[in-house]
This record gives structure tokens, C-alpha cells and sequence, in this order.
């Protein structure tokens, strides 16, 4: 019962953070919420200058501009959502020092407006699919999962590093640091098969990243055949791997915060 | 004596002893808490390794509170008081539950609502209204319990006409008169509070007073303060602290004496 009660208390708090968060995020900006689609347009406009009609990367792929939007849309997300997440409980660290509460709230606060602006974004991604002449198929259902994939993987990194940051802040700029190089791990500008032409064992260590997986498998389901997932390229079994780093990232990740959470007024 | 009556005598302690309970608010037994103060200047990864390597703690203990027991009863206005850094803010911390105690246990009967500071999480770019609820929800009231106090709250700090103003248009007077405002108009059976009297211009303070003393018997608060006519005005009951242990427990004049006695 007592569970029931903060249970309910607790989703009180985190709809009013949210609400709170995504309020002053565009505040004192004239285009306000609209920037949440602008932005990874424009980012896409410039990816798409430079490396589809520049360097001419993805001729061989169908739809290669929706793909391409769709890839850097997902990578936008992941980055907002750990970068949030991790710096969260430092930033929070006012409230956590004068009140008492459960300290997950304030990462999963963080992270929702990347949850809400990803949404919203994908909303113009499936818009520019239908323009860009894909049909309509259930196997779009199957971006719901891998979406959640992806969050929970955001989340789970966000929970691990955001309590170590509370102690070592270098973490936070190690991630940064990190999601820069990240970007040119995951096949996001650049097509799979450019990879593979060089090194097909290259391209499968690329494809045991989980970001890496659910961003061809969003694809694949969304847009088009012509594409390689990690269950393609290296079996099941390694497609399995992928989704396991998910799953053991998280769950290490609960553990760990809980333990160190009853600290975090004291260190911060 | 019978058997029965060995069980009805057991029973009707135990009956007792619950009632007596059921009039405890707030009961704090055997509480030790320590800090890890680090020793080095500077934080972070590079640091931990180094120490690590040198075989260097990088820290020293500092024993805050030292076996601290007491209990608060319903209704009981109490007082705590002690000098800077005698551990009374990090006694209202493991009340609050934001501290965990090293050893001994905190029991509460009822919904504390902790005041360490007024207005946490106060946003200036967000109206005093929006500002009402959130700091509601950081407390860990609903939507529907702000919406019964929140007239009242308004009405406390005399602020009607500039509730859909943003906070940051408020002077810095009126922001404390609406933060402690929500303070001592939050529904909770325990009220915990760190020096927070001194708020808001004479007329206000003279209307604080005159709530403060409305609340005698009906509402368990537990008030730190260094001033010593706020303990003698409201206080049933003080508790002054001193290097970490309770030196003195007891009626406020006794108290006041005491803690006045520290600097002669």
C-alpha cells in the first residue's frame, strides 16, 4: 500500500519535472517548440550536402535521404539522452542536497524531453518516408521495440554514469569525447557496405554495438531491404550479444545507482 | 495467577504501550552519523588514482552526531538549538530522510514535510503559480492536495495579483513570503523546518508570529534557530546540541540558559 502511495507521488514528481524541462528548454526563443524538428533538420540538411552529394556516399541505397534522416534522427537521440542523463543528478544536485526523494526521477526526468523530441522528430521521418515513396508496412511496428531498445540502453548508460559522475565529473567529459568518436563507429553518414568491402570483420565488431543494430534495424523495417542488420551479418547469435549488452548495461546500471543513490546528498 | 490472566495483563501492556506510541511523532534512537571529509584540494578521476597508488585514504572522518536519542511528541512545538557546525542541520537531514545514519534508526509516525530551505527548486523563468506546484511535488503532494492548499498559500503571502507573473519579475521579498508560505501552509502531520523565521518585512513577521502561536498543540513542528526569543516564544520543548550529542534537554528557559552559557 505504502508502495502504491509513493508509487503514485513518485510519477506526480516526474510528470511535473517533465513538464517543467520541456517548458524552459525553448523559453525566450521566438520559434520555440518548433526547434525540436528544426534542428536535426538542419543538422540532416548539412549531412546530407556533404556526404550524399558531395562525397556521394549511398548511391547503391534506396531512399538514401530518409535513410540518412532516420540514422542521424536515432543518434540525436541516443546523445541528448545520455549526455542529459549523465550530467542530471550533478545539475539536480540543489534538490537532492534539501529534499528527499527517489534520485531516478531526476535521470529519467532528464531524458524525456530527448524521448518527446524524438518522437515528435520520428513523426517527420515517417512523413518524409511516405514523401520519398516508401509504402506503408507492419514491420514499422517493429521501431516501437527498438526504439524502447535504445532508450533503455540511453538510460541505462545515463544511470551508471551519472552516479559515478556525482564523484568523478571527468566522466562527463570522457562521454562527450566518446560519443564524438562513437559517431564514426556507427554506420550513420557513411553505408555498412563501404565497410565491408574493406573489412567484413570490421564491420561485424562495428555491428555488435547496440546503437549500431537498432539503427539498421530501424531502418531495415522502415525503409528499405537494401540494407545490413547484425542479424544479417553475423547470425543470430551475435544479434542476441547486441541486445544482451542492452539488457546486462541496465540492469548493472539499476543495481549500481541503488546502492550508491542513499550517498548522493552527501557527495554531491 | 492464572494463565489467562498472565495473557490479559501481557495484552493490555502491549495495548498500552501502543497508545503511548500512537503519541509519539517523531522517535530518533542511537543516531551516528560521520562525514569522509577529503583531505586533497582537488576532486575527480586523476586524483582517486594517484591516492590509490600512494596508498593515501584521501579523506578523514569527521563525527558529526554521536549517539543522538530523543522523541517528539504529537503536537509537541520543538525547539533544536546549538552553535555553527554543532550537527543540528545534519540531525534535520536524517529526520528528512536525505542523510542515511551510520548506526541507530529514525521512526515517523505520520507525513513529514522537511523545509531544510525555503523554495527548493524554485525556477525564476517559470510564474509563481507553476512554482507552487512544482515546489508541491517536490514535497510529495498532488496535484488535487496543492490545488485545497494553494488559495490559502496565495492568500498567506499576500501575492493574488502577481501569481502568473514570473518568478524572476518578484522581488527578492517576495519570493521568501511566497516560499514560506508554502512552508507553514503544507498539510503534514510533522513540520520540519531550519531557520526560516526571519522572513518578509515587520507586518509579515508580526503575521508569522501570530500563526506560530496558532499552531501550539495542534501541529508537531521541529524548528531550528539560533534565536533564542523564537525558542522561548514557541517552544514547548528544546534540545541544544553540542559537539555532536545532546547536552541539554528540556523546557525552553532551561535550554536557552544553557546555550547562552556556552559563550561565558
Amino acid at each position: 500500500m505504502s508502495f502504491l502511495i509513493s508509487s503514485k507521488k513518485n510519477s506526480i514528481l516526474l510528470k511535473e519535472l517533465v513538464k517543467t524541462d520541456f517548458k524552459l528548454r525553448y523559453q525566450g526563443s521566438v520559434l520555440g517548440y518548433l526547434w525540436a524538428v528544426i534542428k536535426p533538420l538542419l543538422m540532416f540538411a548539412i549531412l546530407y550536402v556533404v556526404f550524399a552529394k558531395v562525397l556521394r556516399f549511398g548511391d547503391d541505397i534506396p531512399h538514401y535521404p530518409v535513410y540518412l534522416l532516420t540514422g542521424t534522427v536515432l543518434w540525436n537521440f541516443f546523445t541528448e539522452c545520455t549526455q542529459q542523463g549523465i550530467h542530471s543528478i550533478e545539475q539536480r544536485g540543489d534538490l537532492i542536497r534539501k529534499i528527499s526523494f527517489p534520485k531516478y526521477i531526476v535521470v529519467v526526468s532528464a531524458t524525456s524531453t530527448a524521448v518527446i523530441n524524438v518522437l515528435i522528430n520520428l513523426f517527420v521521418v515517417i512523413i518524409f518516408t511516405l514523401i520519398n515513396g516508401v509504402a506503408p508496412s507492419f514491420s514499422w511496428l517493429m521501431v516501437i521495440p527498438l526504439l524502447l531498445e535504445l532508450y533503455i540502453f540511453a538510460l541505462g548508460i545515463s544511470l551508471l554514469l551519472s552516479s559515478i559522475n556525482v564523484k568523478y565529473r571527468d566522466v562527463g567529459n570522457i562521454w562527450d569525447v566518446l560519443m564524438q568518436a562513437m559517431f564514426y563507429a556507427v554506420p550513420i553518414i557513411y553505408p555498412l557496405s563501404m565497410v565491408m568491402s574493406t573489412s567484413v570483420v570490421a564491420a561485424k565488431i562495428i555491428m555488435i554495438n547496440p546503437v549500431a543494430q537498432i539503427i539498421q534495424d530501424i531502418r531495415e523495417n522502415l525503409i528499405t531491404n537494401v540494407t545490413t542488420t547484425t542479424w544479417e551479418l553475423s547470425g543470430v547469435a551475435w544479434g542476441l550479444v547486441s541486445v544482451g549488452i542492452v539488457l546486462l548495461v541496465f540492469i548493472i546500471a539499476v543495481l549500481f545507482f541503488k546502492k550508491r543513490s542513499k550517498y548522493f546528498a552527501e557527495e554531491i | 495467577m492464572s494463565w489467562a490472566e498472565k495473557y490479559l495483563g501481557k495484552v493490555r501492556k502491549e495495548v498500552e504501550k501502543r497508545n503511548e506510541d500512537s503519541k509519539i511523532a517523531v522517535s530518533v534512537q542511537g543516531v551516528y552519523k560521520s562525514f569522509r571529509l577529503p583531505t586533497e584540494k582537488s576532486w575527480g578521476l586523476k586524483q582517486a588514482i594517484f591516492s590509490r597508488l600512494k596508498g593515501i585514504k584521501g579523506y578523514r572522518k569527521q563525527e558529526v552526531l554521536k549517539d543522538i536519542s530523543f522523541e517528539v511528541k504529537k503536537g509537541e512545538f520543538l525547539g533544536i538549538v546549538g552553535r555553527n557546525g554543532s550537527g543540528k542541520s545534519t540531525l534535520l537531514k536524517i529526520l528528512s530522510e536525505i542523510y542515511l545514519p551510520d548506526k541507530g534508526t529514525v521512526s515517523v509516525n505520520g507525513t513529514l514535510v522537511p523545509f531544510i530551505e525555503l523554495g527548493v527548486g524554485f525556477n525564476p523563468e517559470l510564474t509563481g503559480r507553476e512554482n507552487v506546484y512544482l515546489n508541491g511535488a517536490l514535497l510529495g503532494f498532488s496535484n488535487k492536495e496543492m490545488d485545497a492548499m494553494y488559495d490559502e498559500i496565495v492568500k498567506f503571502a499576500e501575492l493574488d495579483q502577481f501569481m502568473d507573473q514570473k518568478l524572476k519579475n518578484y522581488s527578492s521579498g517576495m519570493q521568501v513570503r511566497l516560499a514560506f508560505s508554502i512552508a507553514i501552509r503544507a498539510r503534514g502531520d510533522i513540520l520540519v523546518l531550519d531557520e526560516v523565521l526571519a522572513v518578509g518585512d515587520a507586518a509579515f513577521q508580526e503575521k508569522c508570529n501570530d500563526y506560530f502561536k496558532s499552531l501550539h498543540g495542534n501541529q508537531t513542528v521541529i524548528l531550528v534557530t539560533h534565536s533564542m526569543e523564537n525558542v522561548e516564544k514557541f517552544c514547548d520543548r528544546a534540545i541544544l546540541i553540542e559537539n555532536g550529542k545532546i547536552a541539554c534537554d528540556g523546557k525552553p528557559s532551561k535550554v536557552t540558559k544553557e546555550y547562552l552559557k556556552l559563550w561565558s
